[in-house]
């Protein structure tokens, strides 16, 4: 299936992704900071990095930004508890939103939607 | 010798003298008086003292000298006796006036008694008067009122009732304020508008009046050098009299009086009196005006004060409600990851234990109860975030279409069918697009769970008076009227709909965009939930 990145300073949360994502034949790669992130980002190739907003002293929506100007094609799902985060216009730059769940299926379906956005991009 | 007049005879028979009136019989048998008052008056007693003249008497000569003094010195003290009596009544007139002129505060109330004390019978009995005002700020003096007869007929009709109504001054006065006043301003408009000249033009009557300080009487207005005729012509009038109103050295305005009706000629006597009683009137409209500005400001201020109490609850309201979202959005933050590990771990150890598992029972309630508090959780964050709404114009049936197309999932699950029944010729309306949507979704999810299968839902939207009624219809159970009191309540529990903060929440959503809710029953089964928008800005 596909390589993703999730970047959460939680190591439950990291843990959680990494099995439930696993799960559906995904190769998952995590960071626990904006700085990490980055550095694996460097190392490797992604098809996809799921990000939270509030990461311990630093910014999700930072770290977008520098995606969004560094690689242009990797889609970032920016996954965080606070919901109000879906009206700002700083993370309108995302593919997805979606609102951390204890049920992953929301996040699931975010992450198949935007492969299947990027794969026919790529077709096309 | 026989005499023409009585003036010889102790007592007469009465009517033999025709000059003694009704109600003067006393004079027949009092013959002092009589030579006094009637004989010295008579021609007949005059060809008496001619015919006297030839006959030797030793008076006979010097009697005509004795009566015709006699006869001047009468007439000079009627004069007097007549000046007197009219400084007399002027004194008492104007002390009922001055009385109210010095305590008022009324700026009608002084109007009406100086233009009643000018034009009444009872007062100064000029015709007609205007009052016109000196303007500081558009440098002009123009004019404000107006009072007296338009034409003849009016002038005898007032005239007679006022000689009915037998009023003192100030019950004319007063009874002026309370009827004709407003009338009054509007019967001369015309001629009030014409009467405008700015303060600059030195030339003119009004700023010579007003700069001399001295009324002027104006005289043969048509054909007077000095004046612009087209005064006379606004006027009607080639006579009136130009009165100036000087308070403390201020220029307050000037009084124009005449006697249109009755083109009596204005007298020097007059003017005297009217310049007498034009300082009180000028010292009681300076006060007046004052004060009426005085009023305003102090109700300006009040306004002010109140419109300030009001912000600054209105902030500190706002502040707090800012803390609590804050402390709410931090809370629910720090609730909702230990959450998602909880039931996203449970969840993940449910797919992979065995339906035989004995555990499985526990981590069935580690899910649902981990869902319900995350449910919760929302809309405690929805409802921090609803105290700020972002309003804007939206139109209403874009919005409902999308709503709905979001619901249609739900909808199918729960077997229900929704009718959409949208006016097409809406206003847009007020509103924060992202809260009404939510009241929408909120309360149609609310309407399907009273659904059972092959229920019918019907959204509409219709003008209602200057606002947009959005009404959304359901044909399930009908709520108690408790259930419907409840729902609206924070956190309600019914044991039709369980427990929550959607409908209240809803509610509150709207209240602050300055709209409304609220649910009726539906004749025939079901329930009404009514919502009405605004469609322009108001203070909410």
């Amino acid at each position: 299936m596909a390589k993703l990145l999730v970047v959460d300073d939680e190591a439950n949360i990291r843990l959680l992704y990494a099995q439930e994502l696993s799960d559906e034949g995904h190769e998952v790669v995590t960071a626990a900071s904006a700085t990490e992130a980055v550095e694996k980002l460097q190392a490797g190739d992604f098809d996809l990095a799921v990000l939270d907003i509030k990461l311990k002293n630093e910014s999700g929506i930072d770290l977008l930004q520098q995606i969004v100007k560094e690689r242009q094609t990797l889609p970032v799902i920016l996954c965080t508890a606070f919901s109000c985060y879906k009206d700002d216009f700083s993370a309108w730059l995302a593919d997805g939103y979606v609102v951390k769940s204890s049920d992953l299926q929301e996040l699931k379906d975010e992450i198949a939607r935007v492969l299947a956005k990027k794969q026919k991009a790529a077709a096309t | 010798m026989d005499w023409e007049c009585c003036w010889s005879k102790e007592e007469i028979a009465p009517e033999s003298c025709p000059y003694v009136g009704e109600g003067e019989e006393d004079l027949y048998t009092s013959h002092r008086r009589r030579v006094v008052e009637k004989c010295v008056e008579c021609p007949r007693f005059k060809n008496d003292l001619a015919r006297m003249k030839g006959t030797g008497y030793p008076l006979s000569d010097v009697l005509p000298y004795i009566l015709t003094e006699f006869q001047e010195q009468k007439s000079q003290m009627g004069a007097m006796l007549s000046f007197l009596n009219s400084k007399n009544r002027e004194i008492k007139f104007l002390r009922e006036v001055g009385l109210v002129l010095q305590t008022s505060l009324d700026l009608d109330e002084v109007l009406s008694i100086a233009m009643t004390a000018i034009t009444a019978g009872k007062g100064f009995g000029m015709n007609r008067a205007f009052l016109l005002m000196t303007d500081k700020e558009r440098r002009n003096i123009r004019g404000y009122l107006g009072v007296g007869p338009r034409d003849y007929e009016e002038a005898w009709r007032t005239w007679e009732d006022i000689g009915r109504s037998n009023f003192s001054l100030r019950e004319l006065a007063r009874d002026f304020q309370k009827t004709k006043l407003s009338s009054e301003k509007v019967k001369f408009h015309d001629i009030l508008q014409q009467l405008t000249v700015p303060l600059a033009d030195q030339g003119h009557i009004f700023n010579r009046t007003l700069l001399g300080k001295k009324p002027i009487l104006v005289e043969n207005a048509l054909n007077n050098p000095d004046l612009d005729r087209g005064l006379a012509r606004i006027l009607g009038v080639d006579t009136f009299l130009v009165m100036p109103l000087i308070s403390r050295n201020r220029r307050i305005g000037i009084i124009i009086a005449d006697n249109c009706i009755t083109h009596k000629p204005i007298t020097l006597q007059d003017m005297q009196s009217l310049e007498t009683f034009a300082f009180p009137v000028a010292f009681a409209l300076e006060r007046a005006s004052l004060y009426e500005r005085l009023q305003e400001e102090v109700a300006k201020q009040k306004a002010a004060n109140v419109k300030l109490r009001e912000q600054q609850e209105l902030i500190v309201k706002m502040e707090k409600m800012a803390l609590v979202g804050k402390i709410t959005s931090s809370i629910a933050h720090s609730i909702r990851n230990p959450l998602m590990v909880i039931g996203g771990f449970a969840r993940t150890l449910l797919k992979g234990s065995t339906e035989n598992d004995e555990n499985r029972t526990y981590l069935e309630s580690i899910v649902r109860e981990t869902r319900q508090l995350e449910d919760v959780l929302s809309e405690v964050l929805d409802y921090s975030e609803s105290l700020f709404p972002v309003t804007d114009y939206w139109d209403l049936n874009e919005l409902v279409r999308a709503a709905l197309a979001e619901l249609s999932g739900v909808m199918e699950q729960a077997g229900a069918v929704c009718i959409q029944e949208l006016s097409t010729e809406l206003p847009m309306v007020r509103i924060d697009y992202k809260q009404i949507s939510y009241c929408l979704k909120t309360i149609t999810a609310t309407a399907l769970s009273t659904l059972g299968q092959g229920g019918e839902l019907t959204v509409e939207s219709l003008q209602d008076g200057d606002g947009v009624m959005l009404r959304i219809s359901d044909n399930g159970k009908s709520l108690s009227r408790k259930a419907m009191e409840t729902l609206t309540a924070p956190f309600f529990q019914t044991q039709e709909m369980g427990e929550g903060v959607g409908l209240s929440l809803c509610k509150t959503i709207l209240e602050r965009q300055g709209s409304t809710l609220s649910i009726t029953s539906r004749p025939g089964g079901g329930n009404i939930y009514s919502i009405r928008l605004l469609t322009r800005k108001e203070n909410v």
